[in-house]
């Protein structure tokens, strides 16, 4: 077991400094990532910084600033109650849904929010501490390419990475275009776009986001908008619950007379961040909201995909996730029972 | 979770149903199955729920319903059927009967 040292903050000020002062530590909120990947030696952080306690729970409307009339979550609100609150349920229901088709009930109670955006790859081989892994080991190769690549990625994918982003709750908050508002050690504030947030491999895997070292997660901004009504999120999976996705897609549609006057289509499970489908998204923009054109948006998105060796049935079912979750998004009442 | 030698309903109802074969995952199942007459009754959701835009009330959960929250709990000997059972009964206040058809 490697030593590291714990420190449990009350308040951000001396969160900030822990993290400005030593680039090997990580926070620790709930935990449901960081001690999985230190107990499988993916993760030798030689200091954690416990910031379970800090004010940065709450879930409030926004009253002003850029995203005035939408929702403020904090940082440490557990997923399972952002989950619920009625806030999120009835103007994000998308967001309810995603969170609740991820993980099981024990997790998401101790889970927060800032850590699901946190989270890393559940690829096999960055797990593997004796497999090649550039993420883990940068230059070290990529187990995955010429190994089991099911679960791994259609879009986007480098020759250095090709490993999936998991988190469900993340692909609606890119659909809705969030912001995240992060601090650093000067108490600089900014704010990231979502979309912005997480990365492509490219040449860097071992970079999962955008955060520079140090930067503590304060919140998640949602603007408001028009799709609360017609929205859904699917996840298709093995099982039927408590695993990850195969292929996963919400789904926002704001009806104007039965016109399409803004759509957003966001997927997982299919690429290093959340995938927006934004050549599904302009097809359908002005138009009905009809199979045949839910169809050829589906068609034209997945064009582009490159699957890998192990994975190309995720081109079709992708394209049958983005017309089954806008029909289900279409019909409002209808819940994931059948 | 007992008081004294009154068993908890829930535990009650895993004698009644004879939801477990080992025993090593029981503890956690009737854990688990408590917090979910708590999150029921408060209205809390699931991925499956229905018409999640509705206020929160007490919910009344399908077997559908409960295997989805209790899907966090797995059991190595396949005691599910009856874990069911026995949370179904003592979530819906009322008396439920396992039934089985042959396959086929």
């Amino acid at each position: 077991m490697r030593p590291f040292k714990y420190t449990r903050v009350d308040t951000i000020p001396p969160a900030l400094k822990l993290a400005g002062a030593n680039t090997n530590a990580k926070f620790l909120a709930g935990g449901t990532n960081i001690l999985d990947l230190m107990k499988e030696d993916v993760a030798q952080p030689d200091e954690l910084i416990d910031i379970s306690a800090l004010k940065l729970t709450q879930i409030r409307l926004l009253t002003d600033g850029a995203n005035k009339g939408g929702v403020s979550l904090g940082a440490l609100a557990k997923n399972a109650a952002t989950a619920n609150h009625e806030l999120i349920r009835m103007q994000y229901p998308m967001l309810t849904q995603a969170i609740l088709a991820g993980a099981s009930a024990q997790i998401r109670n101790m889970a927060t929010n800032g850590g699901n955006l946190m989270q890393r790859t559940r690829c096999p081989y960055f797990y593997e501490v004796a497999m090649p892994c550039n993420k883990r080991v940068p230059g070290s190769g990529c187990g995955a390419m010429e190994g089991t690549n099911r679960m791994h990625a259609i879009f986007g994918w480098s020759e250095k990475c090709i490993a999936v982003y998991p988190s469900d709750m993340a692909v609606a908050l890119a659909a809705m275009d969030a912001m995240v508002l992060v601090q650093n050690t000067e108490g600089r504030q900014r704010s990231i776009p979502f979309t912005d947030f997480h990365r492509l491999p490219g040449a860097t895997p071992e970079k999962d986001n955008n955060l520079l070292p140090g930067e503590l997660i304060a919140a998640i901004e949602l603007p408001p908008n028009n799709f609360a009504s017609h929205s859904y999120y699917l996840k298709v999976r093995d099982r039927a619950s408590y695993a990850f996705a195969l292929v996963s897609v919400g789904a926002g549609i704001e009806l104007k007379d039965n016109i399409i006057a803004g759509v957003r289509i966001a997927m997982g499970g299919v690429a290093h961040k959340p995938w927006r489908a934004l050549k599904a998204e302009q097809m359908l923009a002005g138009k009905q909201p009809t199979e045949d054109n839910f169809k050829a948006a589906a068609e034209s998105e997945m064009a582009t995909a490159k699957p890998l060796a192990g994975n190309k049935f995720k081109v079709e079912l992708g394209k049958r996730a983005i017309v089954r979750a806008l029909n289900m998004a279409m019909d409002t009442n209808l819940g994931n029972g059948y | 979770m007992a008081n004294g030698n009154h068993l908890h309903p829930i535990q009650a109802s895993f004698l009644k149903h004879d939801g477990f074969q080992c025993g090593f995952c029981t503890s956690g199942q009737i854990c688990s199955a408590v917090a979910l007459l708590t999150e029921a009754k408060n209205g809390e959701l699931s991925y499956v729920t229905e018409d999640i835009r509705r206020r929160p009330a007490a919910l009344l959960l399908s077997e559908y319903e409960i295997r989805e929250r209790m899907s966090g709990n797995i059991c190595r000997c396949g005691a599910y059927p009856n874990i069911v059972a026995a949370i179904r009964e003592v979530q819906s206040g009322t008396s439920v009967e396992q039934t089985w058809n042959f396959a086929g």
